[in-house]
């Protein structure tokens, strides 16, 4: 009777206690550090605080112990996705290897690529990147053209992926590759495992609006990748692919990247707001805590091994557009006289924000899925 | 869904679906959904009750069944959260006559429901549907909640109608908009469902009255303890 099936997931009791645990930890490791930096979210990124993270098991919390996994739940995955995100902590440098490189080895990768790098990412050692944009194909993936082409033990690839995140700190990019002819778009695209310093590899920062580089054009000019680092199939990169598009959308990181913003409007309105700050606070709280019961539905959904891809896409849609909302209307309502963190913080987000609704599948493309769910394509 | 809330949901749709009288109602026991099952009800828990509520507002029901399931558990603090069930019950109805609508319906030789201009709409028509749903089955589970921990569902009751109404005001628009004149008649089903929900809109607290109340609570506990507060369930 519901389009999209969302129900209450509650948390169990071990993922409310670990939620002490880390905030204790967060709040000790973090203490400094000023709310702009905090603003940056999974943007910032620092090696030496995914090692941290990683010795205390808050990485590839959910695999195996085999590959240097920790075998807890997915629900108490969800509780220190949260926190770290809430808190601002600088998780860019093993974010996409935990969120999304190593589920998708997990699933797809032989046992030789789980056992090598998993534990490595596990332990916060291994920074990952996304190849899949280039410079001729954004939303329209299907249509990349960096070939791979077969050689003695291996493949030569060359092309160029273009908007990169962390390709100048990533140790590895998975990268959608055309093996076959062109002609049949989907069926000869295939993922392979790029080591970033492989010879052939050449890496060139984008400074973005806000003067910062977190993303990268990549030329890739004939690398040799061997036989040993094709993921999966030959030919099935289009349905993996769509796989790890669902892990990077499902988690609850589409919806909390302006909390910063709205935690300073709250400090600066204090206890006597007028009409209008309550109005805005609680418009905001009510959208915000509607998307963290329909993320930890789709938490729950994963504990039960389902793919909730296109509840995802609702998610993520929902939650960019508070995420938008957050900085404009604060913007909006801001008293006469705030002060310099409140207004770093808040022009911060306010340039970084049209990236939201950009990054991990644009708005467009997300309600193009809806619609097909809804079967009208 | 355990197998007893499946029964109780494919009772509620016979009874419910098509021109129900209060005499069936009663017969199916759905005004008992709260009782006890020794007092010869259905001994449900306010997420059973959802079902019931909810298909209400989906079937555009005109018959006072969920003030006779408030008056098995009479409370002050429930009658927005009731409300908020029709709502997310309405949302979908109407969503679904709108899908339905513009694959239908065909305009420069093809149906309305391919145009991606119609597409985007209605994905966003879907998705505030299953925001006020969410809210809604939220504040009912948090209802289930109090009456094994104590507390009350305060805060969740508000975000629940204040999320309700803000989807109403979004989505009846859409609703309107790809149904053209046709669902501007006083024939067509679409204006039982979103005149129900412009109604409901203002009932038991509008936006302005749940902002401020979400507001002056959230800014009274302080910055250091909203985001503690919204994830302590």
């Amino acid at each position: 009777m519901s389009t999209f099936e969302f129900a209450p997931y509650d948390l169990p009791p071990e993922a409310k206690a670990l939620r002490g645990e880390v905030r204790a930890f967060l709040g000790e490791a973090l203490e400094d550090k000023p709310s702009v930096e905090r603003a940056r979210s999974w943007s910032g990124g620092s090696r030496e605080f995914s090692r941290k993270l990683g010795a205390r098991g808050w990485i590839g919390m959910t695999w195996p112990k085999r590959y240097g996994g920790h075998e807890r739940s997915y629900a108490e995955r969800y509780v220190v996705i949260e926190e770290l995100l809430v808190a601002g902590a600088p998780v860019g440098n093993h974010w996409v290897a935990d969120r999304q490189s190593g589920p998708l080895l997990l699933r797809f990768g032989t046992e030789e690529q789980r056992r090598t790098l998993l534990p490595g990412i596990a332990a916060g050692e291994l920074c990952f990147c996304i190849g899949m944009s280039e410079p001729g194909s954004g939303s329209d993936l299907a249509s990349v053209r960096t070939r791979a082409r077969r050689v003695e033990g291996g493949w030569k690839v060359s092309g160029q992926k273009i908007w990169t995140s962390n390709a100048q700190h990533a140790d590895w990019m998975i990268a959608l590759v055309r093996t076959g002819d062109a002609e049949q778009r989907h069926a000869s695209l295939t993922q392979l495992l790029v080591d970033m310093k492989s010879a052939g590899v050449a890496v060139k920062p984008i400074a973005n609006l806000t003067g910062e580089s977190h993303f990268n054009e990549v030329f890739l000019d004939d690398v040799f990748v061997p036989d040993a680092m094709l993921i999966g199939a030959e030919g099935d990169g289009w349905s993996q692919v769509g796989a790890e598009l669902a892990y990077e959308r499902s988690g609850p990181e589409r919806y909390l990247s302006s909390m910063r913003v709205f935690l300073e409007f709250l400090r600066i309105v204090g206890d006597t707001p007028t009409e209008a700050e309550r109005l805005l606070i609680g418009h905001v709280t009510a959208r915000m805590w509607t998307l963290r019961q329909m993320s930890l539905a789709i938490a729950g959904k994963l504990a039960a091994g389902e793919n909730p891809a296109v509840a995802a896409a609702v998610v993520k849609d929902l939650g960019t557009s508070l995420e938008q909302d957050i900085p404009r209307d604060v913007q909006a309502l801001a008293p006469a006289k705030t002060d310099e963190v409140f207004d770093r913080t808040l022009i911060y987000l306010l340039q970084t924000s049209p990236s939201f609704s950009l990054r991990g599948g644009t708005r467009e493309i997300l309600r193009g899925i809806i619609a097909r769910e809804l079967g009208l394509r | 869904m355990s197998e007893l809330r499946a029964i109780l949901a494919e009772t509620t749709e016979r009874v419910l679906a098509n021109a129900p009288d209060w005499a069936r109602v009663e017969e199916a026991g759905l005004a008992k959904v709260l009782v006890p099952e020794e007092e010869g009800g259905f001994g449900g828990s306010w997420e059973d009750a959802f079902i019931v509520i909810r298909a209400c507002g989906y079937h555009a029901v005109d018959l006072p069944l969920p003030q006779a399931i408030l008056a098995t558990r009479p409370s002050d603090l429930y009658p927005p959260m009731l409300l908020a069930a029709q709502m997310a019950g309405a949302l979908q109805a109407a969503l679904d006559l709108s899908v339905q609508y513009t694959r239908e319906r065909k305009q420069f030789g093809k149906p309305l429901a391919s145009f991606q201009a119609i597409q985007q709409q209605l994905a966003v028509f879907a998705e505030e549907a299953a925001a006020a749903n969410m809210a809604a089955a939220a504040a009912f589970r948090a209802a289930d909640l109090v009456e094994e921990n104590g507390g009350d569902a305060e805060f969740e009751i508000a975000c629940a109608k204040l999320r309700a109404n803000q989807a109403a005001r979004i989505s009846t628009g859409i609703a309107h908009q790809v149904h053209g004149a046709m669902g501007f008649t006083a024939e067509y089903r679409l204006q039982h469902l979103t005149k129900r929900l412009w109604t409901w809109g203002s009932e038991h607290g509008n936006e302005r009255h749940w902002a401020d109340w979400i507001g002056a609570r959230v800014a009274a506990r302080g910055t250091s303890n909203f985001w503690p507060d919204l994830s302590s369930g």
